[in-house]
């Protein structure tokens, strides 16, 4: 066992875990372009009119 | 001249070195052209002055495919042919029209929009048309096109009196070919029917069949299994690669500034693809036309943006307050790709009075033409989108892959191809100068030697058509 998991009990280690995927809330998204075209609900729009 | 019947025409001894078949524009032009170059004319006209139940009956048919309109109904058969119906939009196929597109097969004329170019000052005296503005560039993409509507020339009222004081043409009302009969090199004579019935055969040097783009195929066909092959010899595409505009609502458009494309009182306007555009989408032409919404469909488009992206529909009913007009149907007419499967046929179990068989029209639309239809409006809501010229809302049945409506306009009663012009015999039927491939007195005129449609109404094409065959043929044949 290595020394990180020795000094922590298992609890730690599955709420540790558990926390991971919220983690990913925090990470920095590239910004979507405001001037893309999408096309939803068979509207030709751009993504800033969607705001 | 003009005759009620062979029989009138018969007893005054002109003779005639030219028989054209038919008095539509293309008829019509033909032999003010000749007329004026000291040619005498006779023009067999099937109807007569006016319209008539009993002269429209020859035109019935059936259509096997995709619905269409009844074939008595699309035409018109009498002096002056389908200009009598015709709505008067005008404008020239562009250049790319003529050339041949490497992603659709058997696109590409034999000759180019510079052959048809000198004739155009004349075509607009006819047709009564002012100058065409330069297309406008909205994008890389898409281009701002002008279509004028002229007056609607019917062409056997404009030309009447002119026709009837004229010493070199004869014009025969109640009077058509049933069949041409031909040797394989040239057209001997022209079986006759007048006033309901056979008046014999005619003879002349030279024929023009200008009876339609429909009824040139049937015509020629019937005459060429008449006479084993020696009417077209080379028949290989005889009757087919016929085409029409098809004609749908595609969808509607929010403009930010609707009256920025208004070009004249009927308040539409209407937009094509570039080359370039075609060339990357791999997509036929075609022409997306701008009609006002009323107010009660503009709320409704207003009501299902806002399901979408509220703050842009919040700006639209803003929009709405300060100027009515700021939405659009769009209408869509495009070229289809020229496929020998759609063709004219000859009913086996159905003639006319005269006992001419019927025409039987094979027609369906393809797969690229529906990918045209739906790349062509995203191509246009792009550009309204880039520009900030507005936005696009494209029909559920297109996106959703729905089946064509059959409650809206279907197509646009242009009747393209079926004797189209070429080099290769087995894909045409006519050489550039529209003589019947094989033959040397036999020349077709009229939108049934069109190669290919592009997206605008054919009638200005069709007539700088006849203007460059009546200058040919004068120079041909001399005095």
């Amino acid at each position: 066992m290595s020394f990180f998991t020795r000094k922590m009990s298992r609890r730690t280690i599955m709420q540790a875990l558990i926390a991971l995927p919220a983690l990913s809330l925090f990470r920095k998204l590239p910004a979507a372009d405001p001037d893309a075209i999408v096309e939803i609900n068979g509207w030709i729009l751009k993504r800033s009119d969607l705001a | 001249m003009i005759f009620d019947s062979y029989e009138a025409f018969r007893a005054v001894n002109f003779t005639a070195k030219v028989c054209i078949l038919g008095s539509g524009p293309t008829g019509t032009t033909i032999a003010r052209k000749l007329g004026a170059a000291g040619i005498p004319v006779v023009v067999l006209e099937a109807g007569s002055r006016e319209f008539s139940d009993d002269s429209q009956d020859f035109y019935r048919g059936v259509t096997v495919g995709d619905p269409y309109f009844d074939l008595d109904i699309t035409r018109l058969r009498f002096m002056g042919g389908s200009s009598n119906h015709w709505a008067g939009w005008c404008r020239v196929l562009d250049s790319q029209d003529f050339e041949p597109k490497a992603w659709a097969p058997d696109t590409g004329w034999p000759i180019s929009r510079a052959d048809i170019e000198p004739y155009l000052s004349e075509v607009h005296d006819i047709l009564e048309l002012p100058d065409f503005r330069p297309d406008v560039p909205i994008s890389d993409d898409i281009r701002w096109v002008q279509l004028i509507k002229s007056p609607a020339v019917r062409f056997g009222e404009k030309f009447a009196d002119e026709l009837d004081k004229s010493r070199n043409v004869a014009v025969v009302l109640n009077t058509y070919a049933t069949e041409l009969a031909g040797d394989g090199r040239r057209v001997t004579s022209a079986k006759l029917w007048s006033n309901g019935q056979d008046a014999g055969s005619f003879t002349a040097d030279y024929f023009i069949a200008c009876t339609g783009g429909l009824e040139n195929s049937r015509l020629l066909l019937w005459s060429n299994q008449r006479s084993n092959g020696g009417v077209v010899p080379k028949a290989t595409a005889l009757g087919r690669y016929w085409m029409e505009h098809p004609t749908f609502e595609g969808g509607n458009a929010i403009l930010a500034d609707y009256s920025a494309f208004e070009v004249d009182a009927t308040n539409e306007a209407f937009f094509s693809p570039t080359l370039a555009a075609m060339e990357r989408l791999e997509i036929m032409n075609f022409g997306i036309r701008l009609i006002e919404t009323p107010y009660p469909g503009v709320k409704r488009i207003i009501a299902d943006l806002a399901c979408t992206a509220p703050e842009m529909a919040e700006w639209v009913s803003y929009q709405l307050s300060q100027d009515l007009r700021c939405a659009a149907q769009l209408y869509v007419a495009w070229e289809q790709a020229p496929l020998a499967s759609n063709q004219v046929q000859l009913s086996k179990a159905d003639v006319d009075h005269a006992g001419v068989p019927r025409i039987e029209l094979h027609w369906k639309k393809s797969e690229l033409e529906r990918r045209t239809l739906l790349e062509g409006l995203r191509l246009f809501g792009t550009t309204l989108v880039q520009k900030d010229l507005g936005r696009v809302r494209i029909a559920d049945w297109l996106t959703n892959g729905g089946d064509y409506p059959t409650n809206e306009e279907l197509a646009g009663h242009h009747h393209m191809g079926g004797t189209r012009m070429g080099t290769d015999v087995t894909k045409s039927v006519v050489d550039a100068n529209s003589k019947v491939h094989g033959m040397d007195n036999l020349y077709v005129g009229g939108s049934s030697v069109f190669c290919t449609s592009g997206e605008c109404n054919p009638t200005t094409t069709i007539v700088a058509l006849a203007c460059r065959l009546g200058d040919h043929l004068s120079k041909v044949i001399g005095v």
